[in-house]
């Protein structure tokens, strides 16, 4: 909204430079955009929040600055000469659908002299930013800055039948506007027709057939009140914002229908001669009663924590335009002013009486006591996730959530069903929900190749948006589990390491299974297995080498392993930290073994046997995979060697000799029952 | 009487002296030195055995005399040939020196995002004064985005334009991405009752086109509080608590009134930063009407909420000019925070 100062002085005077106008409007709720010089006016444009339309013209703004300064405000009384002859025999009006419009009303001026504006009028206007047409459209767009009620005159002999019904549009029905632009219209808009068809584009625009041209003889002034949702139908669907619809999709004063009426006419005539009928051609009524609100004094300080004196809070509340309906002391009854309908309740009230008096005197020093917050299992989870992986060298990427079809053509590790769809798209072409972080991980990886970034070694922690098949009560819309993923130069293991690190670090046992997921290379992925006591295994992670198709796409290199882990299963469980075991005071004792199996035995085979061996959980401190190596010759055919590094410790005593022997013959057995093992020399 | 007189000793003794200091001073090399060594000091044929040798000569009066200035003498030989050989080792070890100014072991150090940094230092503030971490869903209905919030079906904020609506089946309740993170403060207060102080954070949505200071997907921080006389002195205290120990100092907060449908009186809050008042979020006393919606009495409690949007706090602390900068996960700019 923007405002001419010279015109704001016409309601109040303020003594005081621009500067502190601005200041005061601003701590008071009308934010300040810019300041400007227009010839020897200046133009303050402002911001005005969706529940305040009263100060979408000059008059709202002066009530607000008349009661910051506490200066007098002057409102005109208009009042148009009228004729003998009444304006209902010239027009006939009729609202076919109240919804869409409550209250119309048409004045008819007869014999005008339609031509330019005197400066006054136009150079406020441009100050404003409009460009004056002529004295009579200027002084309905003159009327609406001035009270915020948009008008719209017609030319009365364009208007054919002698009547205006107000109705939804039909759809389908066309209507070319005063910008000489043909629109379709739909059944959620409403116009303004005459006994033919549509002459105005109700609370939008008017039509060109029926505007104020130089030849016009007689006006038709309609000062109504439309729908907001009605208005803003039209004005989204075919893009045709305007300043009056704009305002109607606020709600302007119901009662300005009938003083910017009077307003305009009485102006027409004084700048445009001509005769005013008598009275108006309503249809329709003034809408809604005004809130009567009850105040308890004490109110005010118990909401804002410092006291506002009663008489100081009626004066602030007087001058807004509240008027208090008996005297009163600790609780008094309020009539809201009809332009304050955002004004209904106690706490209304309190506002309006803090925003007057001021925020600055809200003290910003009054203590608060602490209170003890413990941090949440799914936050540490992410944290220590973030922590191993950071140690580790990745760098964090944050991606979006909604992603192109082309990300979400591969099957997600989480579900079979589809993504689900948004609109409007995120950014082009991107309209579906993730179920997957990976290829947003790919992507962002193989960026960093393509701008030669002295890596690529990424993880995020975010959501996937799975659909349900089945919804149970009290769930949330959609099952939206954290992952965290990771995208890494180098082959399998690379990321089977990460993806171990980040799992034992929140405590999980887990188990690698052969999988096959399509962003990865055949016969190197694994689905990663949680295993609870009690529980059904439940699949935790996924984790592999990229394929060559995958790689080419995205413009990476390979290997790039990646890996992707559900946090919501993986989450730590209880608050209670880890218990120290003591580190043994006795020296370790070093084994390592050649172990021959079948070539396709699997290693977690091996490794089971060795950690299930007698002795075992209490002595084996570590145990490594030292070596694999086949070689038909000295081996023989579709066998391997596994080197493996054992490490035996107890917490009571040194390993003796014996003792130790007992330990690797036992480990030896059971890899040999269990995994039909040979050691070998 | 004695062969050998204890003057001339003395003299013997000094001149034996003062050579081999100055000979085993003047060594220049290991070789040197231990020719030099067996000169002096040798075990066998050494020229202080040698002088050793003449104490039988002397009277036995004189000896312990004698006896005193040889073992001085023996103290001194034997300093200077220490010194020597620490002289000597210093050298060697000069002419293996690295150059110190050579590059230490590369290692990769990862790097947390930084819109993650400013949230976690957000959350780590909130929570000495007792305000807990929350988290909710990303896609919700139309009662946790709006109603709860005492947002309307007229109101604007509603229209498609400008939320990211599901596609849905045709009659089944309209979904829609979170535009703020709200949402989550009200699935807390249906689910627990006052005293609440909790702060909900995360990603949230709107349909903006992505310039240099908007992106439709961005991070919010919302705090709330909902305590029998909680007012907004005590909102504007935890805002400067916050202020003050985000930006370090004494910071101020200043409240301007603005509009929100979930709070009245609502305020935009600026904090004083680098000499001028910088818009940070919008705040002000949670709405009876959002009370009453999660069956809490605005008779008994009263609660305040605030919210931030992380991206502006976040471009603004580490001088990131374009937002977009924090979604093209480009590692030399990660790398830097």
């Amino acid at each position: 909204m923007i405002i001419s100062t010279t015109w704001l002085a016409e309601y109040v005077r303020w003594d005081a430079p621009v500067e502190e106008l601005v200041r005061r409007l601003l701590m008071s709720g009308l934010n300040h955009e810019a300041t400007w010089p227009v010839g020897a006016d200046t133009a303050v444009d402002i911001e005005v929040t969706s529940n305040r339309p009263d100060c979408l013209g000059h008059v709202g703004v002066a009530r607000e600055v008349a009661v910051l300064f506490d200066r007098p405000l002057h409102i005109p009384a208009p009042q148009p000469v009228e004729s003998a002859e009444p304006a209902a025999e010239a027009i006939a009006v009729e609202i076919s659908d109240l919804d869409v419009c409550p209250h119309y009303t048409a004045r008819v001026i007869r014999g005008v002299r339609v031509g330019p504006s005197p400066a006054w009028l136009a150079e406020r206007l441009r100050t404003i930013g409009i460009e004056p047409v002529n004295n009579v459209v200027d002084v309905t767009n003159y009327v609406m800055m001035e009270c915020g009620q948009p008008l719209h005159a017609f030319d009365l002999a364009k208007i054919r039948g002698g009547r205006i019904v107000v109705r939804r549009a039909r759809d389908g029905e066309t209507f070319r506007a005063i910008n000489h632009k043909d629109f379709s219209l739909s059944s959620g808009m409403a116009v303004i027709a005459d006994a033919e068809g549509p002459v105005a584009l109700a609370g939008v625009m008017g039509g060109a057939e029926s505007e104020i041209a130089a030849d016009t003889v007689d006006v038709l002034l309609e000062s109504a009140q439309f729908a907001p949702l009605v208005v803003r139908a039209a004005a989204r669907g075919l893009v045709l914002m305007s300043a009056s619809s704009y305002r109607f999709e606020r709600g302007p004063d119901p009662a300005a229908v009938e003083w910017a009426s009077r307003r305009a006419a009485a102006l027409i005539q004084e700048l445009a001669g001509g005769e005013v009928l008598a009275g108006a051609v309503e249809a329709g009524a003034l809408a809604g009663g005004r809130a009567t609100i009850d105040l308890r004094a004490a109110r005010v300080e118990e909401v804002l924590g410092v006291p506002v004196a009663a008489g100081r809070q009626a004066e602030i509340l007087t001058g807004l335009g509240f008027v208090k309906e008996a005297a009163c002391s600790e609780r008094c009854r309020w009539q809201a002013p009809s332009w304050r309908r955002d004004v209904t309740r106690e706490i209304d009230l309190v506002e309006e009486i803090a925003r007057i008096e001021g925020y600055d005197n809200v003290p910003e020093d009054r203590p608060i006591h602490a209170k003890p917050v413990e941090q949440s299992a799914r936050e540490r989870t992410i944290r220590v996730a973030g922590e191993v992986l950071v140690a580790a060298g990745l760098c964090e990427a944050m991606t979006r959530s909604v992603v192109s079809e082309a990300f979400e053509s591969t099957a997600s590790p989480w579900t079979a069903l589809p993504p689900r769809r948004v609109a409007p798209a995120l950014v082009r072409g991107a309209d579906r929900l993730r179920r997957s972080l990976l290829p947003s991980l790919l992507e962002a990886s193989g960026h960093n190749r393509a701008v030669g970034a002295p890596h690529g070694d990424l993880f995020e922690v975010a959501r996937a948006y799975l659909d349900r098949s089945w919804n149970a009560a009290g769930a949330t819309p959609l099952e939206e589990p954290l992952l965290v993923s990771l995208v890494v130069g180098g082959a399998y293991a690379k990321a089977k390491g990460l993806a171990e690190g980040v799992i034992g670090r929140l405590g999980g046992v887990v188990e690698f299974r052969r999988g096959a997921f399509d962003l990865f290379t055949p016969g190197r992925a694994a689905e990663i297995v949680l295993e609870r006591a009690g529980t059904e295994p439940v699949r935790v992670g996924v984790v592999g080498e990229v394929s060559d198709g995958v790689l080419s796409r995205f413009g990476l290199e390979g290997p790039v392993s990646a890996a992707e882990l559900r946090l919501d299963l993986l989450e730590i469980s209880g608050s209670q930290p880890r218990k120290l075991v003591p580190p043994s005071e006795f020296p370790a004792v070093q084994r390592d073994l050649n172990l021959v199996v079948d070539q396709e035995l699997a290693w977690a085979e091996v490794e089971r046997a060795i950690r299930e061996a007698p002795g075992a959980d209490k002595m084996l401190e570590s145990l490594s995979l030292e070596q694999v190596w086949e070689d038909a010759e000295r081996l023989g055919a579709g066998k391997k060697s596994l080197v493996v590094g054992l490490r035996f410790r107890s917490q009571t005593g040194t390993i003796s000799s014996d003792e130790s022997k007992r330990l690797v013959d036992g480990i030896v057995a059971a890899c040999g029952q269990s995994c039909g093992a040979m050691l070998r020399g | 009487m004695g062969t050998v007189s204890l003057e001339s000793f003395r003299v013997d003794v000094e001149r034996l002296r003062a050579e081999a200091v100055a000979v085993l001073g003047a060594a220049a090399d290991d070789a040197g030195l231990e020719q030099a060594r067996i000169e002096f000091a040798g075990a066998k044929s050494g020229r202080l055995k040698g002088i050793q040798k003449l104490l039988g000569g002397l009277d036995g009066a004189d000896r312990p005399e004698a006896g005193r200035l040889f073992n001085e003498a023996k103290g001194a030989i034997t300093a200077a040939l220490d010194a020597a050989q620490v002289r000597l080792a210093g050298a060697a070890a000069e002419a293996a020196a690295i150059d110190v100014t050579l590059p230490g072991l590369p290692f990769r150090l990862g790097h947390v995002h930084p819109i993650t940094q400013t949230i976690r230092r957000v959350q780590e503030i909130m929570a000495r004064l007792g305000f807990e971490s929350v988290d909710g869903p990303e896609v919700e209905d139309q009662w946790h985005n709006f109603e709860a919030l005492a947002i309307g079906a007229e109101h604007p904020a509603r229209d498609p334009l400008d939320n990211f609506y599901l596609a849905v089946a045709q009659g089944a309740d309209p979904l829609l991405l979170r535009s703020q993170t709200s949402t989550v403060q009200i699935r807390v207060m249906e689910q627990r009752k006052p005293p609440l102080r909790i702060v909900s954070l995360g990603r949230v949505y709107r349909p903006d086109t992505a310039d240099a200071t908007h992106y439709p997907m961005f991070h919010q921080v919302e705090g709330l509080l909902v305590e029998p006389g909680a007012t907004m002195a005590d909102l504007k205290g935890v805002l400067r608590f916050l202020a003050s120990s985000f930006l370090g100092g004494d910071v101020h907060v200043r409240f301007r009134p603005s509009f929100f449908p979930f709070t009245e009186p609502s305020v935009e809050f600026d904090m004083e930063w680098g000499g001028r008042w910088v818009e940070m979020g919008g705040a002000g006393m949670v709405d009876p009407a959002v009370l009453a919606a999660v069956g809490y009495d605005p008779a008994e409690v009263s609660g305040f909420a605030f919210g931030l949007g992380v991206e502006r706090i976040a471009a603004r602390r580490y001088g990131v000019a374009d937002i977009r900068d924090f979604y093209r996960n480009d590692v030399r700019f990660l790398q830097q925070f």
